[in-house]
């Protein structure tokens, strides 16, 4: 079973005058059960309000959502998630402790086993020593990690966490890659938006680029790394004479013995070649591609010249 | 739901409602002074005023806490991660609505036994022609918190369609006003003394008659404050009418806030 | 910061100096202002929702404290009239607002009597409120009175006295109807009706004035003793007063408490320039103002 399955989904917002605005345009999208999948794009792309239709919060225009195989709309379908709002709040007059434990209830979790839960996810999101404070008190990297550890507390099978970065410091954006990374290695299935290229890079399997509502990429993230390899820096041991350029290619700077090259995808096997002839000694090999961003930069200056 | 309605009574306590009825209550404190300026119904004035103060009370919790409390959940984004949760909105919506509907009772129970001990004292001091009847003071402060009961029903009502609190805040004391004399106009209309009224305004006014809320049954304060005996068939008839209409708007509540899209 | 604390104490002297004038002018506020206008009944009705016994009884108080106001500050002097119009305007709309309010009829039947004249009014105001306080034996005990006293409806005082008699079960009421329903009784009628009425009150400005009418009404009592003995040894009706106390049949010299001056008529009943209130001296002085502006 899939652990997230968005079919032909479609949203319009009423806009000024009586015009209407397309924020999703039929998405496809399906998430399997252990991967971790991110969803790239710019602001206003339409990535919350995927998110939104998919926890039920905003009915779709068409289409349909559904996660574990049951529709969107149906309380029950969100039983086996763990859903982090965008910018969350939560009721301020209650402690992380206290708040924690209403989730944990909702979700019909056992008292003992609550206790404990409760317990290791607010020492895990550093919240223990704040936890009987109510969270009107809380700085807003706080009340984010509060939401990590409501979506983590009844441990459930899917986790669709909308931009779990924003609002933390440095340690607490290391922290919680971290939490996913751990959920990845236990075959929980993590649906995280995101328009910081970097997190994406460091933890998911697969990702989905979304412009103006509409996907413009969806692959695995090593194919996306692989493709967007452009050529090589390569580094060879050459006598002095020869030292300015290798076949055909001048070299890009010239440290004591040690020249680089820099050969582009298309010149390589013949570059290798005049290698493998004249035996110079290869010391180092580096690729050189575009990263992630420049990919999804790409993508989106496409997408939005359309 | 039973939940929600203890996370509701609790943000209630926290806001520190509580505190603020008890500051409002020590105007109990002045009825005796005040109701010994009577000439001959010391403890008929005593019942009157602390009738009024725990209706005053109650209409202003009703007003605010029914007119904001699902309004905030959304303009504070509560929303977003409670409904994310598996709850469904009906019950969401219904637990709040209890969990308001329970503090107001709560409310009630505590103001009535300050007015007891009011009333006690006033009618200690300058006994009364006629005994009270505790029993209808009781029941009218129950069915005053019955028909604010009713009056936060409306306000959720207008609560799931608006997306300012000022509808529901102001709906919800029109609706009190116009509770009030739903019966007045009513009879008016049925008395001769309407002749000159055309027949398209009378029907228009028979129309809303049946279609807003008639508050003027729940008022016993007159029976309360004199003694007058309570018809048990009508309260009871009444009765079932709040468990009617209370029932029907939060129905019509829940639709409309289950298809409500949380932006 | 010293700016702010600097603009605070303008702002406080400033306070200091407006109180003064500010209270004065609310207190020198006529009367009619004071006593506030009252918007129509069907109108304040609606308005008041499920207040109306709380509006209906901050009538009748408001009323009162214009009226106690007015004793307390000059119990002999005649500075204003009570605007008794207004006063039986409010507690008409009071009752209207809440039939049972007891002090509204209560107060409305004492001075729209004595005061004002108007009996019909009162007994209107009183039939209205039996209608309501079904079990209340003063209604028609003050209904019986006004009948019997001054609208001289001797069948009516009856019929009220017999009702407030079965309400009460106590003898009062009886005992008046049996005894005063005619002409000559009088004078006992009101003293038996003041007393009563003195006796029952806690307002100390009505009481003050049950107090003061009693008085005068015991005097008169005294006066018609005496010339009913004057006529017993005399065989004839006293021409004045003062015949009465030259004769020895009356000591001390009566005094009237409203400062008026007892006299006799030609039929010997006994009468007084004061007609039992203030403002008959002030009214036998400047010989004009109607009978709505008396006062005690």
């Amino acid at each position: 079973m899939n652990a997230i399955e968005i079919k032909g989904l479609c949203k319009h917002f009423p806009g000024k005058r009586m015009t209407k605005v397309d924020a999703l345009k039929g998405l496809d999208l399906t998430i399997e059960a252990g991967e971790v999948f991110g969803f790239l794009g710019p602001n206003g792309a339409g990535k919350s309000t995927t998110i939104k239709l998919v926890m039920g919060l905003l009915r779709p225009t068409s289409g349909s959502a559904s996660i574990i195989g049951m529709d969107a709309s149906l309380a029950e379908s969100r039983r086996h998630v763990g859903y982090l709002p965008e910018n969350p709040a939560f009721y301020d007059y209650l402690s992380a402790e206290e708040y924690i434990a209403f989730v944990g209830s909702q979700f019909k979790i056992g008292a003992a086993l609550l206790a404990q839960r409760s317990e290791e996810v607010l020492h895990r999101l550093d919240l223990w020593e704040a936890r009987k404070r109510p969270m009107r008190g809380y700085s807003k990297g706080m009340v984010q990690r509060v939401g990590v550890a409501q979506a983590l507390v009844h441990d459930p099978e899917v986790y669709i966490l909308d931009e779990p970065m924003s609002g933390l410091d440095p340690i607490g954006r290391a922290l919680v890659k971290d939490i996913i990374l751990d959920l990845k290695k236990r075959g929980k299935c993590v649906f995280f938006s995101t328009h910081i290229t970097d997190d994406v890079e460091k933890v998911c399997d697969r990702v989905g680029v979304i412009v103006k509502g509409s996907l413009v990429a969806l692959d695995r993230v090593e194919n996306i790394l692989r493709s967007g390899v452009e050529g090589y820096i390569i580094h060879l041991q050459l006598p002095e004479t020869e030292s300015l350029s290798f076949a055909g290619i001048e070299a890009l700077r010239r440290t004591d013995s040690v020249s680089e090259f820099y050969v582009p995808c298309s010149a390589f096997n013949a570059f290798m070649g005049e290698v493998n002839r004249t035996g110079t000694k290869v010391v180092l090999v580096e690729t050189k591609r575009r990263d992630l961003e420049d990919f999804f930069l790409s993508l989106v200056h496409t997408g939005q010249e359309s | 739901m039973t939940t929600i309605i203890g996370i509701t009574l609790k943000g209630i306590f926290r806001d520190r409602v509580f505190q603020g009825i008890m500051v409002t209550a020590c105007a109990f404190l002045l009825i005796p002074v005040i109701a010994s300026l009577s000439m001959r119904q010391v403890t008929e004035l005593s019942l009157t005023l602390s009738l009024s103060l725990i209706s005053f009370i109650l209409l202003l919790l009703a007003v605010f806490l029914g007119g904001t409390s699902l309004w905030k959940d959304i303009e504070r984004r509560y929303t977003f991660s409670v409904l994310g949760l598996p709850i469904s909105r009906q019950s969401y919506m219904i637990g709040r609505f209890g969990g308001v509907a329970l503090f107001v009772l709560l409310a009630a129970a505590v103001l009535g036994a300050a007015a007891f001990a009011v009333v006690t004292y006033s009618s200690a001091i300058y006994p009364p022609d006629r005994p009270i009847v505790w029993s209808t003071m009781a029941l009218c402060i129950l069915f005053d918190a019955l028909k604010y009961i009713l009056l936060i029903a409306v306000a959720f009502l207008f609560s799931t369609v608006s997306t300012s609190f000022f509808l529901p805040v102001f709906g919800a004391i029109a609706t009190f006003l116009v509770g009030g004399v739903t019966q007045q106009v009513y009879e008016f209309i049925n008395s001769p003394a309407s002749k000159t009224l055309s027949p398209f305004v009378k029907q228009i006014a028979i129309g809303l008659y049946y279609i807003l809320p008639n508050f003027g049954a729940f008022d016993l304060k007159v029976n309360a404050i004199y003694s007058l005996p309570l018809h048990l068939n009508g309260l009871f008839l009444t009765a079932a009418y709040f468990i009617a209409y209370v029932g029907l708007l939060l129905s019509v509540a829940a639709v409309i806030f289950a298809r409500r899209e949380m932006r | 910061m010293m700016r702010t604390v600097s603009s605070g104490v303008v702002f406080l002297i400033l306070y200091l100096a407006l109180i003064t004038p500010f209270t004065t002018y609310l207190k020198n506020k006529p009367f009619v202002e004071k006593l506030g206008y009252v918007p129509s009944v069907t109108a304040l009705k609606a308005v008041a929702a499920d207040f109306k016994e709380l509006v209906a009884a901050s009538l009748v108080l408001k009323v009162l404290m214009y009226f106690g106001g007015l004793v307390d500050e000059a119990p002999n002097q005649v500075a204003v009239p009570p605007d008794y119009m207004s006063m039986s305007r409010l507690l008409h709309g009071a009752v209207k607002l809440d039939p049972y309010n007891m002090d509204a009829y209560y107060f409305a039947q004492s001075f729209l009597t004595w005061d004002v004249k108007q009996f019909k009014l009162a007994n209107d105001l009183l039939d209205y409120g039996m209608k309501y306080r079904t079990w209340d034996w003063q209604l028609p005990f003050f209904a019986g009175f006004n009948s019997a006293y001054f609208l001289k409806d001797y069948a009516a005082a009856a019929r009220y006295y017999k009702r407030a008699g079965e309400l009460s079960g106590s003898d009062l009421s009886r005992l008046l109807a049996g005894r005063y329903m005619q002409e000559s009784g009088q004078t006992e009628l009101a003293i038996v009706y003041l007393f009563a009425m003195e006796k029952g009150e806690r307002n100390p400005a009505l009481k003050k004035s049950y107090q003061l009418r009693l008085a005068a009404f015991r005097v008169t009592r005294r006066i018609e003793l005496a010339r009913d003995r004057y006529r017993e040894t005399r065989g004839a009706i006293p021409k004045t007063v003062e015949q009465l106390v030259t004769g020895g049949f009356l000591s001390p010299p009566p005094v009237d408490p409203y400062g008026g001056k007892f006299y006799l008529e030609v039929d010997g009943k006994v009468a007084t320039t004061s007609k039992y209130a203030f403002a008959g001296v002030k009214n036998n002085r400047t010989k004009k103002a109607g009978e709505i502006d008396e006062r005690h």
